[in-house]
């Protein structure tokens, strides 16, 4: 049974006001659309039943009391987007969708652990989840929550858990490929909307990753076992029929959650994480730009700022400081994960930082290419801090001013922009290895380009430095 | 085993397989710690109580 007939696909075609959401598609339980820009769940036939026990289980409350699960708001039915629902509610809005291969290492090993023991929590309960998707956490206040109400299911004593191979690809092996191989393979998140292939988590793990118990078992015994078992059809009527109690069951989710605590990853010795704490400018220069970045702040309205290579946070911090919900993002890995430590230890919850390379920003991918959505796609900052950035995209990414602007005015009304002229020592040494091909790269060069798409609002020289602080206004 | 042909992912039939043995395996140490504390408890006298899935969590 699903929830939709397709006289309901047409009727939810036919209405001009329902946006259904390209990534809500595969649980035939329900979906999630919007009416008028308002986010709404519908709930199918399919699912009616077991939703109306895990509201009335207590199991709900407590998990959104506990802020592990989004809160929702029961709906009239007349909101539904199809005839066929059965119920409709409006969770509480997240404000900003961010993806697994966006997010930290910390943020990983967050989301991974709020699964787990939301699943442990559940299955107290006499409840399971039905899904370990990494998609349905998202980043609450700087803390990981879990967006998908749809996701819980009757425990029956003796079945496997279902999503133990989706927790695997898109938790585990991640977390294992950052913490024993590279940072960079969470890129493979990008590649894959579906995960980590176990096989190929296995083939790029250490060998010596097969010594400790918990990788062993849940990644290279496992990869195995899927090899053996695929496509083997009695084999497969055998794995219908495999138990396990709830002790034992109980048994390994919280080796697996011992597993992941397990993974940790260092963030030191890449490019930047130390940057910040090694500038090229004194004192006097750092204490004005941070003066002269909280004034242009609290100039512009509204109350989203994207810091754009915000390596550790600290401009982050003075956006934030003036009421801004910041997103910091620095293409670093290790310069995001120390920031989302630092904030999680301040226990601040204005500040999200994620990684991304400015000059490459997430796709959209999955089906239609639309499933998760592009990062320019998503972005709605009022203003957009690009601070200590644009010579390293004008320089070391060859990225020509007008275009580098331009994109700056199609993401936010408003930007703070740093020039970091040529006699800059930072620039003096990205130029020291090759031919200086920017005749353009000029402050008047600068001015020029910033004019196409912006009104210059205020210039101010950055004291004891060459640089040049801007605050723009999109035409 | 119906509910799981309901299972809207793919399990994967040796995820399944795999899990189980995984889980029996891990299981042992636990069950030994409970039957050890079952003893200890008799011994002493002491009214029997079950490990939580908390003090196992913790434990980890």
């Amino acid at each position: 049974m699903t929830a939709s007939t397709p006289a309901d696909a047409v009727a939810a075609a036919l209405d001009p006001a329902v946006v259904r959401d390209p990534g809500s598609y595969r649980d035939p339980g329900g979906f999630v659309y919007r009416r008028n820009g308002v986010l709404y769940r519908q709930i199918g036939p399919a699912s009616i039943e077991e939703w109306n026990g895990f509201v009335a289980s207590g199991l709900a409350e407590r998990l959104i009391a506990a802020g592990r699960l989004v809160g929702h708001e029961t709906i009239d039915i007349s909101e539904a987007a199809t005839p066929a629902a059965q119920a409709v509610i409006r969770p509480d809005p997240i404000e900003f969708i961010s993806y697994p291969y966006e997010w930290t290492f910390g943020e990983l090993k967050d989301a991974a652990l709020l699964t787990l023991d939301v699943q442990l929590e559940a299955l107290k309960a006499g409840w399971a989840l039905k899904d370990a998707s990494a998609y349905n956490v998202q980043f609450r206040d700087a803390r990981p929550v879990m967006i998908d109400s749809l996701s819980f299911e009757p425990y029956v004593e003796g079945e496997p858990w279902v999503a133990y191979r989706q927790f695997c690809e898109h938790f585990l092996a991640p977390l294992a490929l950052v913490a024993r191989r590279d940072v960079r393979l969470t890129h493979l998140l990008r590649a894959d909307p579906d995960g980590i292939p176990l096989d190929l988590a296995a083939e790029l793990l250490p060998w010596r990753t097969r010594l400790n118990l918990g990788l062993l078992s849940h990644i290279h015994l496992h990869a195995r076992a899927q090899r053996r078992y695929a496509a083997n059809e009695d084999e497969g009527q055998a794995a219908k029929r495999a138990r396990l109690d709830r002790t034992r069951l109980t048994a390994l989710l919280t080796n697996l959650r011992g597993t992941v605590k397990g993974m940790d990853w260092s963030p030191g010795g890449t490019e930047w994480s130390d940057y910040a704490e090694n500038t090229s400018y004194g004192d006097r220069a750092t204490a004005d730009k941070l003066r002269l970045t909280g004034q242009f702040v609290d100039a512009v309205p509204g109350p989203r700022a994207w810091d754009l290579g915000a390596n550790t946070g600290r401009y982050s911090r003075v956006a934030a400081d003036a009421g801004k919900r910041v997103l910091a993002f620095d293409i670093d890995p290790a310069a995001a994960e120390r920031n989302y430590r630092q904030i999680r230890t301040e226990g601040r919850g204005d500040i999200l930082p994620l990684i991304l390379d400015v000059a490459n920003p997430s796709p959209g991918i999955g089906w239609a290419g639309e499933e998760r959505r592009s990062l320019l796609d998503r972005a709605d900052p009022d203003v957009i801090l690009a601070l200590a950035l644009v010579h390293h995209l004008a320089i070391s990414r060859n990225v020509p001013l007008s275009m580098l602007l331009a994109l700056f005015a199609d993401m936010a009304p408003y930007a703070i922009v740093e020039f970091v002229p040529k006699e800059d020592p930072m620039v003096r040494r990205l130029l020291a290895t090759r031919r200086d091909i920017f005749d353009q790269y000029t402050l008047d060069g600068f001015r020029a380009a910033a004019g196409e798409r912006f009104e210059i609002l205020r210039e101010q020289p950055i004291e004891e430095s060459p640089r040049v602080l801007f605050l723009l206004r999109r035409r | 085993m119906t509910d799981l042909l309901l299972a809207y992912i793919d399990p994967g039939s040796g995820s399944l397989i795999i899990q189980v043995v995984i889980a029996t395996i891990v299981a042992i140490p636990i069950f030994f710690r409970t039957q050890i504390a079952r003893v200890i408890h008799a011994v002493r006298g002491d009214k029997e109580t079950e490990p939580t899935a908390d003090d196992r969590v913790d434990a980890s």
